[in-house]
């Protein structure tokens, strides 16, 4: 799908996050175009989840500016209306039941009952009866079906820009693949600008057109995905243990 | 075992995130409790010169058995409000090979550490020497002072049973407190008279030695009823998740829903209220708040001067809203991160606490109409001191609540909790309190009272009127400081 358009839909302009004086993260320059799945990789500490959230205007960044659409977030609310995350269980209301708060996500973003209706349709399968209609508050929830929770109301609206952080982690094997079936679909129908991150190199280079490598704040490696993809991550990774010892 | 788990819990308290920021409070307490325990200490010693004083020709042990009974009542509702019962995480043992007996005896007499059962001694102990011995015998002091430390002890397992019984059948404790109202209406109408029952009954400790039995039966009935309740508990699933319970529906209201996305942020509002326990625990203390005005109302020097009132007035009114926009943010500390990056206007987030605000003082204002029967004056001070509050106190508490930037976990509550609270709560209580006087003074030193109280109502009023450029200012300081709070309340 890629060169439908050029369009950029993020912009990172020499950003920097620093935390007492140590830089965690640092990104001289960095476009996103519309459309693009792009993912994330590295190891703890690396400043995935920070990248993330300076995306998302939660942290101030000590230098540099995000731009989405052209605007930068921290000035402007209204990357709001188009983007959709779900970072960690922050993201969740957790004394809601899954009914009550995606009633609330919808109500937010302004979807009609109609809409919430086809989306219970959509991810009838995902959910895959443990979710709804079960009574549950979302705290009296599995980590796993919390996860679901999250993630679901997240694509509950088309937005435009997808973040996530972590998707696959603590989902069942079967819920790992309906998402990626998911994502893949979306990444062919709708166009969507999708961030992802992850720890499972399998999963990201499935999923992910474009894989940025983070370390200790750094892009280190920027791939375009091809059939290679997995072998080169695996390389690197594999490198970096050689280089230490 | 015992060693073991009271060793486990020291270390939970002082290796516990928050401890270091407690230790300013706790040294604070720790100086409340002393100086109480000084107060009652001088008046165990005095009691009996006060009793003679005020009672010459009765016995002073009649009387102040006279008065038990009342202290027991108050003890329990103080208690109720007032006594922690924390929880001791039982999970990491019953997978030991540690009886689940030793562990439910150790749940349930961990309760007797709690302050409230030592400070009645400071008072008890000197009257039972200093009265009771001499003017009776030794034995009998010690037979009355043995009686009453059971009655303190048994209260204290009454609360725990019914603080516990609060989660999981709250009808029990309704049931109790419909029970205690009974006899209290009964004897403020003189039907029965408490005092004398209680004259009777703990005056037949020195008559009939026997009874001393009766506290002995109570405590091992109220331990025994303790210990079944929680033996019967000890699934750790039971204890977590309240399975197959009723999801209320609350904040399932038309109207709400009708108003679209306004609707529906009041609506998860009042959601957090009522299933968390932390906010659940305020909105019972609203008795306590709406009642306030009963220990002042039918005294006349009160109502000669209308300052104090005023001051009763703003606390009737706007206690419940104080305590709500005080943690306006911190209340959803543990979902902050949804609202700040959902499609959330902040102005039409902070519209929402704005008339959230509202609503709870209207509710308090709504019942406090009734003490119209002492007077009119009292509702004009109530109304004008409403306004006050939703026209400008509001405001500043708002304006405050962007400095609290502790998170708050919601699943523990209690009245002395000062998890989440930081000194820019109490900042905010002195003008809240202040202000409405300092209007009032100058107006009736002139003489003119009635316009004095007009006065904070205009101001209201103003602030009312104003709305909008008021709430801008707490836009722009909520703006100025969302990424302190969004990164304090991510801290657990």
């Amino acid at each position: 799908m890629e060169g439908k358009n050029n369009e950029i839909m993020i912009e990172v302009k020499d950003l920097s996050k620093a935390y007492d004086g140590v830089t965690v993260l640092n990104i001289p320059g960095l476009k996103i175009p519309k459309g693009e799945s792009f993912g994330l990789v590295g190891n703890n500490g690396a400043g995935k989840t920070t990248f993330f959230r300076l995306m998302l205007d939660l942290i101030r960044a000590n230098s540099g500016t995000v731009m989405t659409k052209g605007k930068n977030v921290s000035k402007d609310e209204n990357w709001k209306f188009h983007t959709a995350s779900y970072l960690d269980d922050g993201f969740l209301i957790d004394f809601l039941t899954p009914e009550e708060f995606f009633r609330f996500t919808a109500n937010v973003r302004s979807l009609t009952e109609g809409d919430l209706s086809e989306f219970y349709i959509l991810f009838k399968d995902f959910f895959n009866d443990e979710i709804l209609e079960k009574g549950k508050l979302i705290r009296d929830l599995s980590r796993g079906n919390q996860k679901k929770v999250g993630i679901a109301a997240t694509l509950m609206s088309d937005p435009e820009i997808i973040i996530m952080d972590e998707p696959f982690n603590s989902l069942d094997p079967t819920t790992q693949i309906r998402l990626k079936i998911i994502l893949n679909d979306w990444r062919k129908d709708k166009n969507t600008t999708m961030l992802i991150s992850s720890h499972d190199l399998n999963h990201v280079s499935e999923v992910c057109d474009r894989i940025v490598i983070l370390d200790k704040g750094n892009i280190v490696k920027d791939i375009h995905s091809s059939n290679n993809t997995l072998k080169e991550l695996e390389d690197y990774f594999y490198t970096q243990i050689y280089a230490q010892s | 075992m015992f060693k073991w788990f009271i060793n486990h819990e020291w270390k939970r308290a002082t290796r516990s995130n928050v401890w270091h920021k407690k230790v300013a409070t706790n040294i604070l307490m720790g100086f409340l409790i002393f100086m109480m325990m000084l107060y009652l200490l001088a008046l165990g010693l005095f009691v009996d010169v006060i009793i003679r004083g005020l009672y010459p020709d009765q016995d002073p042990v009649g009387i102040l058995n006279g008065f038990l009974v009342y202290y027991f009542l108050i003890d329990l509702i103080a208690r109720f409000y007032l006594q922690q019962v924390s929880a001791f995480t039982i999970e990491s043992y019953l997978h030991l090979p540690v009886k689940r007996s030793t562990i439910t005896h150790y749940v349930v007499l961990r309760t007797i550490t709690s302050i409230f059962n030592y400070l009645p001694l400071f008072v008890f102990i000197p009257f039972a020497v200093k009265v009771i011995a001499p003017d009776y015998s030794v034995a009998d002091a010690w037979l009355w002072l043995l009686t009453l430390i059971f009655l303190v002890f048994t209260n204290n397992f009454i609360i725990s049973y019914l603080k516990r019984q609060l989660g999981s059948n709250p009808k029990v404790v309704g049931l109790f407190a419909i029970f205690l109202a009974i006899f209290i209406f009964l004897d403020y109408f003189d039907v029965i008279s408490l005092s004398s029952f209680s004259t009777f009954a703990f005056g037949l400790i020195f008559t009939h030695q026997i009874t001393v039995i009766i506290p002995v039966v109570a405590i091992i009935g109220v331990y025994i009823l303790n210990y079944n309740f929680l033996r019967n508990r000890l699934y750790s699933e039971e204890i977590n998740i309240r399975k197959h319970k009723k999801i209320d529906s609350i904040g399932n209201i038309r109207y709400l829903r009708s108003i679209g996305l306004t609707g529906e942020l009041i609506a998860l509002e009042m959601k957090l209220m009522w299933r968390n326990k932390r906010p659940r625990t305020i909105i019972y203390m609203l008795p306590l708040f709406v009642l306030y005005g009963f220990f002042f109302y039918p005294q006349e020097i009160y109502q000669e001067t209308f300052g104090f009132l005023i001051f009763v007035g703003v606390f009737m009114t706007g206690g419940m809203m104080l305590n709500y926009a005080n943690y306006a943010f911190g209340w959803e500390s543990s979902y902050f991160d949804t609202i700040l990056t959902n499609n959330i206007s902040i102005d039409r987030y902070l519209k929402v606490k704005f008339l959230n605000s509202i609503i709870i003082s209207a509710i308090c204002y709504i019942l406090t109409i009734p003490y119209l029967f002492f007077g009119w004056e009292i509702l004009l001070i109530n109304t004008v001191t409403f306004l006050y509050n939703i026209g400008l106190l509001v405001f500043v508490l708002l304006y405050m609540a962007t400095y609290n930037k502790k998170r708050m976990d919601l699943s523990k509550g209690s009245v002395f909790n000062y998890q989440g609270i930081g000194a820019s709560n109490w900042l905010a209580m002195i003008p809240a309190f202040l202000l409405p006087v300092i209007v009032y003074l100058p107006f009736s030193f002139a003489g003119y009272k009635i316009a004095g109280l007009m006065a904070i109502g205009v101001l209201g009023l103003i602030g009312l009127i104003f709305y909008k450029s008021l709430l801008k200012i707490v836009k722009n300081q909520f703006l100025k400081r969302r990424y302190i709070m969004a990164e304090g309340f991510r801290e657990r």
